[in-house]
């Protein structure tokens, strides 16, 4: 089976037969920043299968800083008449086609490792490159939409006794740690977004996502579930950090991107949207099912050597505002979404 | 009973004690012993680690690759660990070496100021599946605030801990707590430190770590390290057990393992020199002894002075070449004002 086979069949799932949903995104043209990232791949193979399997004729540009990225990773998408490539460093946007309708903003990296070593370029990327798009954005003439994908981050720590954390509830972030640049630099972006909403009347639309896994996430991230499962397909023990009591839920790749989509024809100017898992799963579950489905022996490594029950945390959305507004749901539950994943990176990725 | 990890770099960072002298023979006996006393992990290389054997720094007898298959002959249960420098060591000719040896815990090292260097190889070693540690060297020469933010960069890195390096033997008790109590507080992988007793405080300062939460500790056979030596390995595991931590280690043996190393392996007995006083005062790489001392005997300047000098330029572990600068420039000036 080839890539484009593989993640079609996830589509295909994902969607469900309710691609007319989306019919006000037919003969028109869509532009998403960050185009060549996780969230950008799954946009375009989603409008590749929308294009080919239910004739929408939709023309998809993608900006990004690595274009070349695409070749590497999803070579089968730079093939395409439908999908053309902008060459772009996000900050430096000054025009945008006048025949763009709508637009993904989704540049942004929530790679921790480059928040903890360039946090300003962090910063700079959402606040600067989110300035740009939307000025440049309000010459548009037939700008239907704009989608702001921000992060779930933007809560600060959800409370140990709010088990799903919805679109109002904010605890309030330590900006004077780098630790926090990324979710303050998306604070800051919305709040870019509600004064281009009140000044220039742009229709602009938020998504704060939380975890996702599958197919086009590489598995150096550093979150659990991607070292979970690399370390499992190497044949390693799986190693927590911590005594794996952290509760975190994850939404596969396709039902993202549906989702994704979904607000952008859909969503309310104004409204904000969780978009991820609402189910929760402690690390040490998670990694249980993923030792399970590889089938590695190697015993699970906790560590037991602090007490860390100070540590724990929960990162949860409540999506009951996306789930009743547009009839969304997950079609893959966390078993199908490692299995999926796992197969993916057994078939088409090395991890020598 | 709570447990600390004890890692041993008595044949790493024993090597700056004897110019990176260490024979295979010698390696091979230590190893051998550290087995047999169940030494968690023990550390093996040139003083300054993998890939760093160079005119700057001091050339190694063996190269790498000897002396690490000299002491994995020897390993079963105890782990094969090496120091890693970024710009002494480099993936593709030292790292992949050294796994293909089958080095099995990797710490990885920059000043504590500089964890930036250090992404690509935690990186790649944590996506190798080996353990990997962050180690903040010279770490009297940030705030608590700036480590933990720099501890913070390691850990996103992919590093399984991160160790404090009391590189200079230039802190105190009180401050050692402080530093590691931060970062237990910020991070959520396992903190150490290792010691140098430039001034007395080698099992002092580890106490205090251990206190602040830390749960790794290094220490060598008799204190056999850079300067004045480490934390002098037997006192450390005697003190712990007294204490109430378990190390896993078989003391018996280790004081057995440690007697071997007094016999065949130190050639020179480390002490708290004047020197190692001033370099641990002026806040300067203990590393750095040998060079000042050799340099100053060459240009006729006091030692001390050149450990000074090079104390106000907040010189690092890399910058030797800075020592011959400073000691012609003190030559100068004598010359001039006699």
């Amino acid at each position: 089976m080839s890539m484009m086979n593989f993640v079609r069949e996830d589509l295909r799932t994902a969607v469900a037969g309710g691609a007319t949903a989306v019919d006000v995104l037919r003969e028109s043209c869509i532009l998403v920043t960050g185009g060549t990232g996780f969230v950008g791949k799954w946009l375009a193979e989603l409008v590749a299968f929308l294009n080919d399997e239910h004739g929408f004729n939709i023309r998809l540009l993608l900006l990004s800083r690595n274009p070349h990225t695409l070749d590497i990773h999803a070579p089968h998408l730079l093939c395409r008449k439908d999908i053309s490539l902008v060459a772009k460093d996000v900050r430096s946007v000054m025009d945008i086609p006048e025949d763009v309708e709508w637009i993904i903003h989704a540049a942004g990296t929530p790679d921790n490792r480059i928040h903890a070593s360039d946090p300003l370029r962090v910063m700079q990327v959402i606040a600067h490159g989110t300035g740009a798009v939307l000025e440049a954005a309000s010459r548009l003439p037939r700008l239907q939409r704009v989608l702001n994908i921000s992060s779930g981050l933007v809560y600060g720590p959800q409370p140990l006794s709010v088990s799903n954390v919805a679109e109002t509830v904010f605890s309030g972030i330590n900006c004077a740690s780098v630790q926090t640049i990324y979710a303050e630099a998306n604070r800051f972006g919305e709040s870019i977004c509600a004064a281009y909403r009140n000044l220039q009347r742009l229709p602009i639309v938020t998504a704060r996502p939380f975890a996702f896994i599958g197919p086009y996430q590489h598995l150096d991230r550093p979150w659990a579930i991607n070292n979970f499962i690399r370390d499992s397909l190497m044949g390693g023990p799986i190693r927590i950090l911590g005594d794996g009591g952290k509760v975190r839920s994850y939404m596969y790749a396709a039902d993202m991107a549906w989702w994704m989509l979904s607000i952008l024809a859909r969503g309310r100017s104004g409204t904000i949207y969780n978009v991820g898992s609402p189910s929760g799963i402690t690390l040490k579950t998670l990694a249980e099912k993923i030792l399970r489905i590889t089938g590695d022996s190697q015993p699970i490594q906790v560590n037991l050597s602090h007490d860390f029950s100070a540590k724990r945390s929960i990162f949860v959305p409540d999506v009951s505002l996306a789930e009743k507004a547009f009839g969304l749901g997950l079609t893959m539950d966390i078993d199908t979404a490692i299995r999926r994943t796992i197969h993916w990176h057994r078939e088409f990725t090395t991890l020598k | 009973m709570p447990k600390i990890l004890i890692s041993d770099p008595t044949l790493r960072d024993g090597n700056h004690a004897v110019k990176h002298q260490l024979t295979a023979k010698q390696i091979a006996a230590y190893a051998s012993a550290a087995e047999a006393a169940h030494i968690p992990i023990i550390e093996v290389g040139h003083g300054n680690g993998l890939g760093a054997s160079s005119l700057q720094v001091g050339e190694s007898l063996h190269d790498d690759a000897t002396l690490l298959e000299a002491a994995r002959k020897h390993l079963v249960k105890t782990k094969l660990g090496v120091h890693v420098m970024p710009g002494f060591a480099t993936i593709s000719k030292d790292i992949k070496l050294a796994m293909d040896i089958g080095v099995d815990v990797f710490r990885v090292g920059s000043h504590c100021t500089e964890a930036d260097i250090t992404q690509r190889h935690i990186g790649f070693i944590r996506n190798k599946g080996k353990e990997v540690y962050g180690a903040l060297m010279m770490s009297h020469m940030a705030s608590k605030e700036v480590l933990a933010e720099e501890a913070y960069k390691m850990q996103s890195y992919g590093a399984d801990g991160v160790m404090l390096y009391d590189s200079a033997g230039a802190l105190l008790p009180d401050d050692v707590e402080e530093k590691v109590r931060e970062l237990v507080a910020r991070l959520n992988i396992e903190v150490g430190f290792h010691a140098h007793n430039n001034l007395g405080m080698g099992i002092a300062n580890s106490i205090a770590a251990v206190k602040a939460g830390a749960t790794i500790l290094d220490g060598t056979a008799c204190g056999f390290g850079a300067g004045a030596g480490n934390t002098q390995l037997e006192v450390l595991v005697a003190v712990l057990e007294k204490m109430g931590y378990s190390t896993g280690i078989d003391f018996y043996k280790l004081l057995d393992a440690c007697d071997l190393a007094d016999r065949e392996i130190l050639s020179v007995i480390p002490r708290i020199s004047s020197i190692s006083i001033v370099s641990a005062l002026a806040g300067v790489f203990s590393g750095f002894s040998k060079h000042v001392e050799r340099i100053s005997k060459e240009y006729d300047v006091d030692p001390r002075e050149v450990f000074f000098e090079l104390g106000l330029r907040k010189v690092v572990a890399g910058q030797e070449d800075l020592i011959l600068e400073v000691a012609a420039a003190l030559a100068g000036k004598e010359k001039r004002c006699a």
